[in-house]
């Protein structure tokens, strides 16, 4: 409820800014809510973002189960720790714009370049949060599952991952935000499809309404992928610590 | 021989950097069926000892025989269970093998039957210990192992347990290696009784029990806690 009654606060705020500035620099609500139903008419509104959809689900999908993958084995292994720290470091200070510029310089400017580049901007945050999830399993449960000769299944599903589950989910939190903010600056850069291709064509228009059109309903989706999918599963996977005797 | 045990030398590293030696020639065998207690004071390195039966600590000198592909269940002194999963999927996790059906009869058997579904933050720790215990039981164990299985609870709960453990040991006919600081719980649930020395431990005595459990009586507990102490004592000259 109070969540609901601040973004209504945060319509007639910006209602309230429209009033008092250029339509053309801040349009209000109105004129933005026509252009978005003028796009969803002809199709393009749906068709723009879901390609952004697709290229946020690949790039995301890649760098966290890649990202889980090597972190965990960083996190349970001082050599691949001590060996691909740099690798870790360099790729955590490498700007995304340099990323993003230098695939599609080597890869040409195709769908793979693309989502490589969002996946190994992502890539090194979801390696550091997994790494400490790894480093902080309770290695008596370890021992428990040596003695009882659990198999490596086993083992992942129902000890590794209900520990790490918290720290993933962590990771899938920002990343979400982190990795939707970079396909539009590589659809911008690159791509003749998606919202950061249709923001980039406001742009040259000076057409905030239509930047508004196609950059709110995004936010809306993602808002509703936390809401609706990260946030109930979370609940789903810590339901044992909320119950206790 | 189920279990023989030979250790030549076990070191620990102390704080300050120095080896030391925590067990040193301690032999030790149980026969199939058999019921063997370890007794020593706290600190003395029995639990070091278990690991190293349990294949938990490898670092030593001397040799473990186990049947080729033996089960090994274990219950350790904290109950080690899966907090994300109840207490029903904790024992089908570590016993795949075990039917739904068994594992039921088993918690139900241990007083866990209103337990099956509960997670085990909301179990107290006499329970907790239970669903331990059924875990290591339910894998059909050729060697069940029990690290202080009635330190930290009541004296009330803990004797209540202990007549539970005996009753187990004496319907299953498991093999089992109970790890205890507490004599009259050795003599109330073992065969045999192995004394350790103060560090470096060795295994000072062996005291059989010609009524073990179910048969013993007072008189024979009296008896064995003499000799027992006896024993000890003789180690401190």
């Amino acid at each position: 409820m109070i969540r609901l009654a601040s973004f209504a606060a945060m319509i007639l705020l910006w209602q309230a800014a429209a009033q008092f500035s250029d339509p053309r620099h801040l349009p209000g609500p109105g004129p933005v809510a026509s252009v978005m139903l003028e796009e969803a008419r002809s199709g393009e509104l749906f068709f723009n973002l879901a390609a952004t959809l697709a290229r946020v689900a690949a790039g995301f999908t890649l760098a966290m189960s890649l990202g889980s993958a090597l972190g965990y084995i960083m996190g349970r292994n001082r050599f691949a720790d001590k060996i691909l720290d740099p690798w870790l470091v360099v790729l955590l200070n490498l700007p995304a714009l340099v990323v993003i510029v230098l695939a599609y310089v080597w890869a040409g400017l195709t769908e793979a370049a693309a989502i490589g580049a969002v996946a190994l901007n992502k890539l090194p945050g979801a390696v550091v949060v997994a790494r400490e999830g790894a480093r902080a399993l309770d290695p008596t449960l370890d021992e428990m599952a040596t003695v009882f000769r659990l198999p490596l299944k086993a083992r992942l599903r129902h000890i590794v991952l209900p520990q790490l589950a918290p720290y993933l989910a962590a990771a899938t939190r920002s990343g979400l935000s982190l990795v939707w903010k970079i396909v539009l600056i590589v659809e911008l850069l690159g791509r003749s499809n998606g919202v950061g291709f249709k923001i980039n064509l406001a742009f040259q228009l000076f057409d905030v309404r239509l930047l508004l059109a196609y950059a709110l309903p995004f936010v809306a989706i993602m808002l509703g992928v936390e809401t609706f999918v990260v946030q109930p599963l979370e609940r789903r996977v810590s339901r044992w610590r909320s119950d206790a005797a | 021989m189920l279990l023989d045990l030979a250790i030549a030398s076990k070191d620990h590293l102390s704080a300050d950097g120095r080896p030391q030696r925590t067990l040193a020639d301690l032999r030790l065998t149980l026969k199939r069926g058999e019921a063997g207690a370890v007794v020593g004071p706290s600190g003395c390195g029995k639990t070091t000892l278990l690991r190293i039966v349990a294949g938990l600590d490898r670092e030593f000198a001397g040799s473990v025989a186990l049947p080729d592909h033996g089960r090994l269940g274990m219950v350790f002194q904290e109950p080690r269970l899966m907090p994300w999963r109840s207490v029903a999927d904790n024992i089908q996790i570590a016993a795949p093998q075990a039917s739904k059906a068994e594992i039921g009869a088993l918690l139900e058997a241990l007083g866990l039957g209103g337990h099956a579904a509960h997670f085990p933050r909301q179990l107290s720790l006499g329970l907790a210990r239970r669903a331990a215990l059924a875990r290591a039981l339910a894998i059909k164990p050729d060697l069940l192992l029990l690290d202080e299985p009635l330190v930290s609870l009541d004296a009330s709960l803990a004797l209540e347990l202990r007549d539970l453990l005996a009753r187990l040991i004496d319907e299953t006919h498991v093999t089992t290696l109970i790890v205890t600081h507490d004599l009259a719980e050795a003599i109330a649930l073992a065969d045999k009784i192995f004394i350790l020395s103060p560090r470096p431990a060795r295994v000072a005595a062996v005291l059989d029990i010609a009524t073990p459990r179910r048969l013993m009586t007072p008189q024979a507990a009296e008896a064995l806690t003499q000799k027992a102490r006896a024993a000890i004592a003789s180690l401190r000259e």
